[in-house]
């Protein structure tokens, strides 16, 4: 049977998801709840739909072919409560204020989204990122894909969690020329406090991964507030110094960017209290990391 | 950046001092033409060179290391009555406070022309004569209409032309040009008509060429005069090594770089008062002033800085005349802009790379100084090097919208398609924005503008425009009689066609007057052909006589309209043809819903093939109607979908589009997707734009893109830059140009303009300052749609 996945977004130009221009692909479903999810679409798996009400006409379009009878306002608690996320209204939306946010699609529908621009990667020596959620969830999926353009000779990159059996992936992430990781918080509590799981896990696969040869790009999202002090820095530079010495370090600067797509799926928006760092920050954060002997990265 | 005291201080004018009128030009024109009534008109128009060239005021500006001005004014326009005056008398009080392109005139300026200039050319000018001459039924569309437009080939000369310093200029100089006449003159018989013709010809060639020389040798006299009165040593020496040139140049062929510069200038201000042309291209800059650098550097005659100084006192000078146009004509050629485009970079004959230093220091120039002028394009092939596109992607990063960037495959394809051997395909250059030209060509690049959105109107409007009611069009059925949407693809096409019969019949109406009243010896006398056939530019004396170019404007408008008719009148049948039309006719008033729907079908610009094949389908069609039409010489017609700010005229006169687009906003222009459609990516919008079979549009095709600065602003974003470029040229494409600046730096300059004075924008095939354009055109630019990624 032919496998489908279930895929957020294809985005097309991306520049600063690895090298030359790129195509980022994002899967959904992830096994981390972060607070501060920039893609909060792609916690789960499934498909929600966004309701744009800034765009919204009211035409009520949208209420007729609802078999749940859901109303114009998707955003009230009862109506998400009820919504299967069947896309119907979608259809019959005017001007795309009701948006799938998750998409059926085979790998072939995806290659054929991406082909059009293999020729932009190879002529900047970019390709395709796996993003998400994380891509691993669906791992059969994404070995299928991945494999395609393997065969292809593009290069291919995948960010993920690793929060997930090391061995049952272990083949998937052969296929990588780059292997992009979160590390988000060096502090086992803090970590499950923020992300709902702990990171032994995660810390134990990425010594794991040192086994692959791989480009391998630690990535600290940095959020004033949570994780942005010098300490938690600087603990995840000397893990990565003993454990994964070739390894460098991408500090992602947090944004709020996200926040329209909470608005209209109707979920609450992180807390204020996670801040932007200041631009100086993020050089005095890349010059302790450096001190440690860690090289930093940075796509841009 | 570090220009030199002198550059600055050129500079500071140049960006701070609004353009002047003078009317010596047409002065001492039209006195001249006072004495020779009854003279062949060439001989006529020689003369009245001669004597432009000799009495004009010889002016050499505070500081000046390239001298020769066009008028008493520094930044200086100058008038042209024997092409037009009827538009200057009606216009001309208005000059001061007109929204584009306003020219500072007096009063008693004023009342000399229409006392002393104006009264001799009543009834004999090239714009009366087009008036009388163009067929009625083509009026209504073809004049003042933005409809079919093609004003600037009647009430401007025709420019368009690259003087060829390779292989006539710098070889031969004036001198030289004047003993080949001669030469030429003692070889005729006389007795026929051909050679009488001929006679004609080199007699005025020579004429004219007494004239360029005669202008220098007093820029000579007055440098010489002038250095003996001055105190400053520095200065002193600077006038008298002016002086030196002056006598040399352009009489006899340079020697030094310094002197070539100079040959160029003097060869450009012969061109601007012989017609005051668009156009007039420098060509392939780095290739003829190369080997005179190289020289100089090896026998330490001059220094790098040095050399760089004489560029960017060049690139002013080309900036410091204005051209003198119509408020109509402004709307589609915006920003005081000249058109004089200099190339560098490409292949040479032999298909090597060819560029050089000069390739690099021409780019530094337009960094430097920021003139509008020259157009500077640049060249890419396949084997350019990484260092060379560095430089170009850097230049791109500083915003001014320069350099247009071109695919030499591309352009040497268009050049073979037209007909050009092989060693001259290879050599071409730019010719006025982006079309492919070579410097031994005849050819008019910017003959007609022809609006697709009224083709659209005409077909769903019964003929009739849906502004006004007026039938324009052919006649046509209701658009409830359309069946299916190939009815209404050929309604189209039809009303498409008859517009380019009209575009065709206007062109050769002119074509014909130009031939008869407007010859142009002293530029024929730069093109090596037509001194070898005795024969006037104006007349086919060139190597190669090019078809005249008509230009579509509004390709994805009317590829976007037809994609949203097909798609929700016959696919989704949501709307029908009768309440479709009411709508348009109402604006979308009261069919908001509807308009929401048309905004969301298939747009042009997202690698989306169900409206792309429809653009590729319309853009094929008009490139064998245009084609199957031949011009005065025999050549066939040539289409091209190119800039200028045409799209913005061409806009107003339009009623609403069913793509969404409301009566009178601007349309789109040359292959770039209507502004704000192309939501998916650079890459796509590319893409889209190289579906269009671009090698054959000889005329040249055009694709603006804004991009983030974001994208730019490092090395690493310059270098992505480059692949894309070099992707987007593997699959076809012929021209594309960015603008980097942000939004909101364009948003401040619109507020505090005299912030922002040196602020360069690209406009449409050539890029301009911001402040110099009108509020609308500046609005427009702030809506193309930016390309960020995140």
């Amino acid at each position: 049977m032919e496998l489908k996945g279930k895929v957020m977004q294809i985005q097309n130009f991306s520049v600063n998801d690895g090298d030359g221009i790129r195509s980022t692909v994002f899967l959904a479903g992830c096994p981390l709840k972060c607070m501060w999810c920039a893609n909060p679409e792609g916690m789960t798996p499934e498909n929600k739909i966004a309701w744009q009400q800034k765009t919204c006409i009211g035409c009520g379009k949208c209420a007729e072919v609802c078999p749940q009878n859901i109303g114009i306002n998707l955003n009230l608690p009862e109506s998400r409560e009820k919504c299967t996320g069947c896309g119907k209204c979608t259809e019959v939306c005017p001007n795309g204020s009701r948006k799938n946010m998750v998409t059926v699609m085979t790998s072939d529908e995806i290659i054929s989204e991406l082909k059009p621009y293999f020729g932009f990667f190879r002529q900047s020596k970019g390709g395709v990122t796996f993003s998400g959620g994380d891509p691993l969830l669906q791992k059969d999926f994404l070995f299928e894909t991945a494999s395609k353009l393997y065969d292809s000779g593009i290069n291919i990159a995948l960010e993920t969690e690793l929060y997930l059996e090391f061995e049952s992936v272990r083949h998937i992430l052969e296929l990588f020329d780059t292997v992009f990781v979160d590390i988000k918080l060096m502090d086992c509590e803090r970590h499950l406090y923020y992300t709902g799981v702990g990171n032994e896990r995660i810390l134990e696969n990425i010594k794991k991964l040192g086994w692959l040869d791989k480009d391998v790009i630690i990535r600290i999202p940095v959020i004033e507030g949570v994780n942005a002090d010098n300490k938690n820095i600087v603990n995840t530079a000397e893990f990565v110094n003993k454990y994964m010495p070739k390894a460098k370090i991408e500090l992602l600067e947090y944004h709020r960017y996200g926040e329209s797509k909470y608005e209209a799926l109707g979920i609450k928006c992180p807390p204020k209290s996670f801040c932007t760092p200041k631009r100086d920050r993020i050089f005095e954060l890349k010059r302790l990391i450096e001190k440690t002997g860690v090289e930093t990265i940075e796509y841009k | 950046m570090s220009v030199s005291d002198r550059v600055e201080m050129i500079r500071q004018n140049y960006i701070n001092s609004k353009p002047a009128i003078s009317y010596e030009r047409a002065r001492i024109w039209t006195e001249s033409h006072k004495r020779t009534e009854g003279e062949p008109v060439a001989i006529r128009r020689a003369k009245a060179f001669y004597d432009t060239c000799n009495e004009l005021d010889v002016k050499i500006f505070e500081g000046e290391l390239v001298v020769g001005a066009i008028g008493e004014f520094r930044k200086c326009g100058i008038l042209t009555p024997e092409f037009s005056w009827t538009w200057v008398d009606r216009e001309m009080d208005t000059f001061d406070t007109r929204p584009q392109d306003p020219y500072i005139m007096t009063e008693k300026q004023r009342e000399f022309v229409r006392k002393e200039i104006f009264p001799y050319w009543k009834g004999k000018s090239l714009e009366e004569h087009f008036l009388k001459q163009l067929p009625e039924e083509s009026r209504d569309i073809v004049i003042d209409t933005g409809i079919v437009d093609n004003d600037s080939k009647w009430r401007q000369a025709v420019g368009e032309t690259t003087p060829d310093y390779q292989d006539v200029l710098f070889v031969k100089g004036f001198g030289g040009i004047i003993k080949e006449a001669e030469d030429y003159i003692s070889e005729l018989d006389g007795a026929s008509i051909e050679d009488i013709n001929k006679r004609d010809f080199y007699n005025s060639v020579i004429i004219t060429s007494k004239g360029i020389i005669r202008f220098a040798n007093r820029y000579s006299e007055k440098a010489k005069a002038m250095a003996d009165l001055e105190k400053d040593e520095k200065r002193k020496a600077e006038l008298l090594k002016i002086s030196e040139i002056c006598a040399k140049v352009p009489e006899n062929p340079p020697e030094t770089f310094y002197e070539a510069i100079q040959f160029m200038w003097f060869t450009q201000l012969g061109g601007i008062m012989s017609e005051n042309p668009l156009a007039l291209n420098p060509g392939r800059f780095d290739q003829y002033m190369y080997p005179y650098y190289k020289s100089d550097i090896d026998n330490g005659i001059i220094t790098k800085d040095g050399a760089q100084e004489l560029i960017d006192c060049l690139w002013l000078k080309f900036s410091e005349w204005v051209w003198t146009i119509s408020s109509n004509t402004a709307d589609f050629f915006a920003g005081y802009n000249q058109f004089q485009n200099l190339t560098v970079g490409g292949r040479t004959r032999e298909g090597f790379d060819a560029t050089n230093d000069i390739s690099y220091m021409a780019l530094k120039a337009t960094d430097e100084v920021k003139s509008h002028q020259p157009g500077l394009s640049v060249k890419i092939h396949s084997d350019c090097p990484e260092e060379f596109m560095d430089a170009v992607t850097e230049l791109v990063s500083k915003g001014t919208g320069f350099p247009a960037i071109h695919n030499d495959q591309a352009g040497y394809q268009m050049l073979l398609n037209a007909g050009y051997e092989p060693e001259d395909a290879r050599d071409w250059s730019n010719c006025g924005c982006v079309v492919p030209h070579f410097r031994k060509t005849g050819e008019w690049t910017a003959a007609v503008n022809l609006n697709f959105g009224s083709a659209i109107e005409y077909a769903l409007n019964e003929g009739k425009s849906l502004l006004t009611g007026k039938k324009l069009g052919l006649d046509q059925k209701s658009p409830a009689e359309f069946k299916s949407y190939g009815a209404v693809k050929e309604a189209f096409l039809s009303q498409l066609a008859n517009l380019v019969k009209h575009s065709v019949v206007a062109t050769l109406t002119a074509q014909r007057l130009h031939m008869e009243m407007v010859p142009r010896p002293f530029l024929s006398s730069c093109n090596e052909y037509c001194m070898k056939n005795g024969k006037d530019l104006s007349m086919g004396g060139a190597k190669y006589n090019v078809g005249p170019v008509i230009t579509g404007i509004g390709l994805a408008v009317s590829a976007n309209s037809l994609a949203a008719i097909k798609k929700l009148v016959f696919e989704e049948k949501v709307t029908d043809m009768r309440t479709l039309r009411k709508a348009l006719i109402n604006n979308w008033e009261g069919y908001e819903e509807l308009r929401e729907k048309a905004k969301n079908a298939p747009k042009y610009g997202n690698n989306d093939d169900y409206v792309d094949s429809i653009a590729t389908e319309i853009a094929n069609f008009y490139y064998k109607e245009v084609h199957k039409y031949k011009d005065i010489f025999g050549s066939h017609f040539n289409p091209a979908f190119m800039g200028i700010s045409n799209y913005l005229p061409a806009g107003k006169v339009c009623g609403a589009t069913p793509c969404g687009r409301k009566a009178k906003e601007p349309l789109s222009e040359g292959v770039s997707p209507f502004v704000g459609t192309d939501m998916s990516t650079p890459l796509a919008a590319m893409r889209s734009a190289a579906k269009v079979n671009q090698d054959v549009y000889s005329g040249g095709t055009l694709l603006n893109l804004r991009l983030n600065e974001d994208l730019v602003n490092t090395k690493r974003g310059r270098s992505n830059l480059g692949s894309m470029i070099r992707s987007f040229f593997s699959l076809g494409a012929f021209h594309v140009q960015f603008n980097t600046v942000s939004n909101e730096v364009l948003l401040d300059a619109q507020k505090h303009p005299e912030n922002y004075k040196d602020l360069l924008v690209r406009v449409a095939g050539y890029s301009t300052q911001f402040v110099n354009l009108s509020k609308s055109m500046q609005d427009a630019i702030i809506a193309r749609n930016a390309h960020k990624s995140y």
